[in-house]
């Protein structure tokens, strides 16, 4: 929402009056005058709702359309701005320049802590996946405090009242978990469904076919060429570019989730389903109380190492939450003695990574006590939360640690970022169980499977669950191609084995067609969201963002955009043991009901919620007092 | 490889065209003098050959750097278009058949192809050294001056920004055409549509051409108007990208014309006192107004 020129405008009428006035100007005049200029005139709201087009996302632009006509209904100047995803995420999660976003969130929320970066006012000024709504509300952050510290019953319960604060108060708006749809073939790989390929796992659990199973592809001498030597590439095309250009795992704007970047680098562990977190990298670890802080001792896998041949320490495990927590590692490593943890930093400005911030923030400090061990001090939290930490991705202290200095052009120092975020990190050095071949930026990239990696190593008996081999690939290479359609026609005709970023409901039909190619639907995913920005006027006012989110109205988004692939949500919690009854859809919004019917506003009730909620009209355009 | 596909189809069909073209426009006397004209011709045209090819290089490097350039510098421009004409292209649309979709996306990959590279192989055949001349610079102001807007301007097209009105025809019809477009440019250069104003500018070059083409120019006319029409029907380009299209291609040609003009004269003056033939190439060219 701008400001229009009729401040300007009223003061200057007012000046010309009075010099209209030239003699007859009284004191009293004046005193008029000064009265008149604290009355600004009013101005239509307005609404730019930024997007990403429809060849990134195939629903985002469409959903944004809908919710401008129906923000349109009730008197409000709404307008869509599409823009790429990395711009989009540049604009809204790094310099805040937003009235409204239409996205879909970066992962599932599995668990109510993982609200906690999102929506805690202590990350307003943090740039990232941390609060980029500047949302700010004294009970939800204690909500988002309780939910870490208790267990049981009294952890659901502030988990519950949590969601239902939210819906009320709308920091953004939730609209649906779509179905993930993707195109496969089942003549090289199999395990297509159930695997989720939207985490590195999935990727990992796909198993190839017999040899000789193999149908003709449409490039027969390379299939030829691989049967003889049973070396299988695991092709995959995608329509998001990033990954080809940036590997960097913390340069927030280049990911959408964590699926190719997952298969570079290792967590110690990794979350579930269920939303447990298991053993990965970590051979196991235990937690005991000391000094009334909950301590993990973590216990790495024997002989792992790095993509570079540098053996993997706890050193590495250490550093990298000093490194989460301030990229310019100014405050000195906090495993110092004395325990500085973050805030005890001397100089410099923090420049905390714009990820994983709330993971990284359980942790008060993290020691390696010998080359395998590392001794991990949480912050007030139970350990169900805290075993949490342990799924962000582990980093080579031996290549991070000289991207510490912040980012300078020609001499120039631009703004608080350090070469950590910036850097594109090609060719990465990580640990996870495939490492960096080639890329052509925009067009390309190539992994193959890391011989070393324990997932190659190790006896099954040691491996974590439903991962007892190395990949069933000898390569994995991801092309991108301009939009969903065109990545499925890549797989049906045999030049790819799996459209690696989801597909739109319009090409269902199509898939179902080809012969040789398998639907994949699954439902196991990210919500989309309209995220309001809580800095800006009118949207600063809950009542305000309550009354637009009540011009939503879902089951026609399903019906109409997602084609009924996907489930209207009021909770952004996927797990639904979280969710409290009265929250679970059931047909209409239980905390911010639709205003009129059917999927159109009732543009006389809007009227008259936007009223009561303070706003008023001129004629049939909302209007607020530029101040 | 399926680009390599797209593509192989692509010159197939385009050398199918010119085939026929050549024996119909250019005719069998003038081939059989092309070997010794042709070389000539293009000898004189190759400064302006030379431009186009720099441009084109610059095009490419810029494309490189993609988006990014644009994002840092450009204005994002769709709103504004989209204020102006609203669902302008989705009227376009709402008269769309099958035999219409097959034929707009026909023009569209091939007949453009076709449309731009006709013209340069018969003027080079028929030795109009000055057509060719004027064509390759009317080209090159076309590529140079549509690139800086490009990155200048970011915008979406249509069926970016509306696909619940505007369906992407020539993708959903043809999927692995966008294989090919998507090496040839990015969906936020929209604005100005090139497609327009090359074509325009081919049909501009024809029509003034006429009296030695009598058969190119309608062929070429027509088909130029397909193109046009073709960019919005399938949702690619808005019709204030077209617009601007024709704005640059008239703008392109008579600058053109003007520098070749002026170089004409500048020639003549030279060739007064050299005593040099102001014409190395084909003997029918006539300077026309």
């Amino acid at each position: 929402m701008e400001r229009s020129p009729p401040t300007v405008a009223t003061r200057r009428r007012v000046l010309a009056g009075l010099a209209g006035g030239g003699v007859a100007a009284t004191a009293g005049c004046i005193g008029r005058i000064r009265s008149v200029s604290g009355w600004e005139s009013s101005t239509q709201v307005r609404l730019d709702i930024k997007t990403v087009p429809a060849d990134a996302d195939p629903y985002a632009l469409r959903i944004a359309r809908q919710l401008r006509e129906w923000y349109r209904a009730a008197g409000i100047d709404a307008r869509v701005t599409p823009m790429s995803e990395q711009e989009l995420f540049r604009q809204v999660l790094l310099n805040r320049e937003f009235d409204a976003f239409v996205a879909r969130m970066p992962a599932r929320f599995r668990t109510p802590d993982s609200l906690f970066p999102l929506l805690h006012s202590r990350f307003v000024e943090t740039p990232g996946w941390q609060n980029p709504f500047g949302y700010a509300d004294l009970e939800v952050n204690e909500l988002l405090e309780t939910q870490r510290r208790t267990t049981g019953r009294r952890r659901a319960e502030a988990a519950a009242t949590l969601q239902t604060e939210i819906a009320r108060t709308q920091p953004f708006t939730v609209l649906a978990f779509p179905d993930d749809i993707r195109a496969a073939r089942p003549d090289r790989f199999r395990g297509w469904q159930g695997a989720d390929l939207r985490s590195p796992t999935g990727y990992l659990s796909l198993d190839r076919t017999a040899p000789g199973r193999e149908r003709g592809t449409a490039d027969g001498t390379t299939a030829t060429a691989e049967a003889a030597s049973d070396r299988r590439t695991l092709r995959v095309a995608t329509t998001d570019p990033r990954a080809t250009a940036n590997l960097n795992p913390l340069a927030v704007e280049f990911r959408r989730g964590d699926a190719v970047t997952g298969l570079l680098y290792d967590s110690l562990g990794y979350e579930t389903d269920e939303g447990t977190t298991e053993p990965w990298l970590a051979e196991s670890w235990a937690f005991s109380e000391v000094d009334d802080a909950h301590v993990a001792r973590v216990t790495l896998r024997p002989g792992t190492t790095w993509h570079d041949g540098t053996p993997l320490t706890a050193a590495d495990v250490a550093f990298t939450y000093d490194l989460l927590a301030d990229t310019t590692l100014d405050g000195g490593p906090s495993t110092d003695d004395g325990g500085t943890t973050a805030d005890g930093e001397g100089e410099g400005e923090r420049v905390p990574a714009p990820r994983f911030q709330g993971r990284s923030s359980l942790v008060a400090d993290a020691e390696a006590v010998d080359d395998r061990t590392v001794e991990v001090r949480f912050v007030d939290c139970d350990p169900t939360v805290a075993a949490r930490a342990f799924t962000v991705p582990v980093f080579p202290e031996h290549v991070w640690m000289n991207r510490t200095d912040t980012v300078s052009l020609g001499g120039l120092e631009f703004g608080p970022a350090t070469e950590a975020l910036v850097t594109n990190n090609i060719p990465p050095v990580g640990s996870g169980p495939l490492r960096f071949v080639r890329n052509t930026p925009r067009e390309s990239l190539v992994l193959e499977p890391f011989a070393d990696h324990f997932l190659a190593r190790r006896p099954p008996e040691e491996l974590p669950r439903g991962f007892a081999d190395a990949p069933a690939f000898d390569r994995l290479s991801v092309r991108v191609v301009g939009s969903g359609v065109t990545a499925v026609e890549v797989v049906t005709d045999g030049d790819a084995d799996v459209t690696g970023t989801p597909v739109g409901a319009d090409t269902v039909p199509r898939i179902g067609r080809a012969g040789d190619t398998s639907l994949v639907v699954d439902g196991r995913s990210a919500p989309y969201v309209v995220g309001y920005n809580a800095l800006r006027q009118p949207l600063t006012n809950p009542q305000f963002r309550n009354t637009l989110a009540r011009l939503v109205h879902r089951p026609s988004l399903v019906r109409a955009v997602f084609e009924g692939y996907a489930r209207p949500t009021v909770s952004p919690l996927s797990t639904r043991r979280w969710v409290p009854s009265e929250l679970r859809w059931s047909g209409e919004d239980p905390v911010t009901p639709f205003i009129g019917s059917d999927g159109t506003v009732d543009a006389e009730r809007a009227r008259e919620a936007f009223r009561t909620a303070g706003y008023s009209y001129d004629g049939d355009r909302l209007v607020r007092t530029a101040r | 490889m399926s680009l390599l596909a797209v593509v192989l189809e692509v010159a197939a069909v385009v050398g199918l065209l010119h085939l026929v073209s050549l024996v119909a426009v250019v005719g069998v006397d003038d081939l059989r003098a092309a070997p010794r004209r042709a070389p000539r011709t293009l000898r004189a045209a190759l400064s302006p050959l030379a431009t186009l090819a720099a441009v084109l290089a610059v095009n490419g490097v810029i494309r490189r750097l993609g988006a990014e350039l644009s994002w840092l510098v450009g204005v994002n421009v769709t709103g504004v278009i989209y204020a102006i004409e609203g669902a302008f292209v989705a009227v376009v649309q709402s008269f769309a058949t099958p035999a219409a979709t097959a034929y707009f996306g026909f023009v569209y990959v091939f007949g453009y192809v076709y449309l731009l590279t006709f013209p340069l192989l018969a003027t080079t055949l028929r030795g109009h050294t000055r057509t060719l001349r004027t064509l390759i610079a009317a080209y090159g102001l076309n590529y140079g001056i549509g690139l800086v807007c490009y990155v200048v301007f970011i915008a979406y097209g249509p069926r970016n920004l509306m696909p619940d009105l505007v369906e992407s025809l020539l993708f959903t019809s043809w999927p692995r055409s966008q294989l090919l477009t998507s090496q040839v440019n990015v969906n936020t250069n929209v604005f100005p549509s090139l497609h327009t104003s090359l074509s325009v500018t081919v049909a501009l070059v024809a029509y003034r051409a006429r009296d030695r083409y009598p058969r190119w120019t309608p062929v070429a006319v027509a088909l130029a108007a397909s193109v046009v029409v073709s960019t919005m029907y399938l949702g690619i380009h808005w019709a204030t990208d077209v617009v601007a299209g024709v704005g640059l291609a008239v703008g392109s040609v008579v600058a053109a014309e003007r520098y070749e003009r002026r170089r004409d004269a500048d020639r003549r003056g030279d060739s007064g006192r050299s005593g040099e033939s102001p014409e190395p190439g084909g003997s029918t060219e006539r300077t026309r107004g």
